[in-house]
């Protein structure tokens, strides 16, 4: 396969192009709450919501080959722990979260234990059952003195609702501005711009924590050992890795990042309910496969592309509320619908891209950016000269391969 | 006394027992090669030493009876095994799938002079040491396998059927590879095998297990002298 450059990792043109991928996703990042009104930043909200699950879920799924279709479940986790304990017992939002990924943490740990005795479909089955028993769990009668039964959260004081928990109020009523050492960045938080920004810039830290928590983990022994299980669960016994609790450790760790966003969820929306967040229900759990799938299981920033891709994609097409809405090439196919037709596109889409792109869209990426510029690893533990003489051998390789 | 003593070994998938009280040891240094027919019970017996499926009777590895232990603490006692197939982790690169072989030993001390060690023994590894595992031919990976196990600091090397779909020639490497580990290293090995042949050469000492027991045992000389045992499952 040719490609018309070669740059080395860790090379300066490498370099180059890492930076300016690191601006092009800080200008993003910048742009949306600083350019943009409330609307585009809630969809951006809902963005990174959809991301940190994802990402979660990405940790058992995509690394350690564990299928989950439960993870609206541990979402909801950290969604009825913020809404509790915020509404109920008056705490800060900010001290729920760790609170929430400590619960969720064990709740997966539970989970995990018939989880590493059962494979594929079972396993599969096992976790939708989480799923669908989440739901009925929080809006049960007997408990309705905690998770405000069907109606949800919060129950008592409306008032909450307005600023979305009344974020980092040590007093109810609203909370005016946020501050850092004296200075407010966003302004008056009542207003709706303001507000939505503060709580994109909350999402924006959840999602920044679970990526660098994923990406630390992945590159790590025990990153090693969850892609050992993926790719051959009896050579990784034989290598010594303990099967059992690295699964329970994986169940964990990605149960109780998925309860972050799901913190996020309960303050941006100031109360919880499965039917107000869909997330909560099994709807969610198989946005979060969906996504994961679309954006390429297995890779640190799949999760992340997969997410933006699918708000964008049924933002759009949510918006076509009239068949004169539909662009004409699409109206004969969606126009009888009478609905806005975002699931069915993004349905056929999702159908188009499984052949097209069975890896995700950065396995599209892996696959065809090589012609364009190779990368030539550096391998670890060679320092200096080395890796100067090794891509020489692997550039060798290469072309032997070329003229068999 | 032995490194390894196996002794009245049931072991078996569910209410089936494959293995059916077997007795065999290893002792230190020794290259030991079981052959036996399909289903005769080497893979059984391999992944009942590991730790992989639930076994009675007593293995005892250096003292120890290891046949309560878990898969994890085996490796750590100083168990390896070579997995039966391509038991390598294709989406890992050769260097992972080597650091994946140390996963027992804490900590990094030596673990990439060992790894250097290694790629000086498989000197094809070493130029692929960046490539993914899976785009390895079979007899690559099928010593990446080895040096895999070898990261692990084993005294004891399992080697299950390590000739399996490779040509003739690549078998005969990689013998010579294991031989030469035996004799240089001093590393004790058991190796199963259908390819009678090849493995009874670099034996120390064979066995010849039938339907989960042993029938025979001897030096490679002894058994193929018997002309009885020679005809029936040595095939030659």
């Amino acid at each position: 396969m040719k490609s018309l450059a070669t740059i080395r990792e860790g090379g300066a043109a490498n370099w180059a192009f890492r930076i300016a991928a690191t601006v092009v996703v800080f200008a993003l990042v910048l742009y949306v709450p600083t350019k943009t009104g409330a609307g585009t930043i809630q969809t951006a909200i809902e963005a990174l919501v959809l991301m940190g699950a994802a990402m979660s879920l990405n940790l058992l799924l995509g690394y350690t080959g564990q299928i989950s279709i439960g993870h609206s479940a541990f979402l909801g986790m950290g969604a009825y722990t913020t809404g509790i304990l915020v509404s109920r017992y008056g705490w800060s939002p900010w001290y729920t979260f760790p609170v929430a990924f400590v619960l969720s943490f064990a709740l997966g740990v539970i989970v995990s234990f018939p989880a590493s005795r059962i494979k594929g479909v079972y396993l599969a089955l096992v976790t939708l059952a989480l799923a669908l028993v989440f739901p009925q769990v929080v809006t049960w009668k007997k408990l309705s003195w905690l998770t405000g039964g069907g109606s949800g959260l919060p129950t008592k004081d409306a008032q909450v609702a307005d600023t979305g928990f009344n974020i980092g109020a040590a007093s109810r009523g609203q909370m005016q501005y946020f501050e850092i050492f004296g200075w407010n960045p966003l302004g008056d938080l009542r207003k709706p711009d303001n507000k939505a920004a503060f709580w994109y810039w909350i999402a924006v830290g959840v999602v920044v924590i679970i990526y660098l928590v994923c990406r630390g983990l992945v590159k790590s022994r025990v990153g090693r050992s969850m892609v050992a299980i993926r790719d051959n669960e009896t050579a990784a016994a034989v290598m010594g890795v303990n099967l059992v609790a690295t699964k329970a450790f994986v169940f964990g760790i990605s149960a109780g990042l998925c309860a972050l966003p799901g913190c996020v969820t309960a303050i941006k929306t100031g109360g919880v309910s499965p039917e107000g967040i869909q997330s909560l229900t099994v709807r969610g759990a198989i946005t979060f496969l969906i996504v994961m799938v679309v954006g390429g299981a297995g890779s640190l920033w799949g999760p992340i592309i997969g997410a933006a891709v699918y708000v964008y994609v049924t933002d759009i097409t949510g918006g076509w509320a009239s068949d004169e809405a539909i662009p004409g090439v699409l109206r004969p196919f969606f126009g009888w619908a009478k609905i806005p037709p975002s699931d069915g596109i993004f349905a056929v889409l999702l159908i188009v891209l499984m052949f097209v792109a069975p890896r995700g869209l950065v396995g599209v990426w892996r696959q065809y950016s090589p012609r364009i510029v190779r990368v030539l690893p550096r391998p670890a533990g060679t320092t200096g000269a080395a890796p100067v003489a090794i891509a020489a051998t692997i550039t060798n390789t290469h072309s032997e391969g070329e003229h068999e | 006394m032995p490194l390894l003593d196996v002794k009245d070994l049931k072991a078996g998938y569910g209410p089936v027992n494959v293995l059916d009280g077997m007795h065999l040891h290893v002792d230190q240094g020794e290259f030991v090669v079981m052959l036996g027919a399909n289903g005769a019970g080497k893979t059984t017996t391999m992944r009942a030493i590991s730790g992989l499926i639930p076994r009675h009777g007593s293995i005892v590895f250096e003292g120890h009876d290891i046949h309560k232990a878990s898969a994890d603490s085996i490796v750590r006692s100083g168990i390896a095994q070579v997995p039966q197939g391509r038991g390598t982790f294709p989406e890992l690169s050769v260097e992972d799938n080597l650091l994946a072989g140390a996963y027992v030993r804490h900590g990094g001390d030596g673990v990439h002079d060992d790894m250097d060690k290694w790629f000086a023994v498989f000197p094809r590894l070493a130029e692929r040491r960046a490539q993914r595992a899976g785009s390895l031919s079979g007899g690559e990976q099928q010593m990446l396998a080895i040096a895999r196990a070898l990261m692990s600091r084993p005294k004891l090397l399992l080697c299950d059927e390590p000739s399996l779909g490779l040509a003739p020639l690549i078998t005969q490497e990689l013998f010579a590879v294991l031989e030469r580990l035996n004799r240089d290293e001093g590393l004790s090995v058991l190796l199963v095998e259908q390819n009678a042949n090849l493995a009874m050469h670099i034996a120390n000492r064979v066995y010849l297990l039938e339907t989960g027991q042993i029938v025979a045992s001897g030096s490679a000389e002894e058994l193929g002298a018997d002309d009885a045992i020679r005809k029936a499952y040595l095939g030659f």
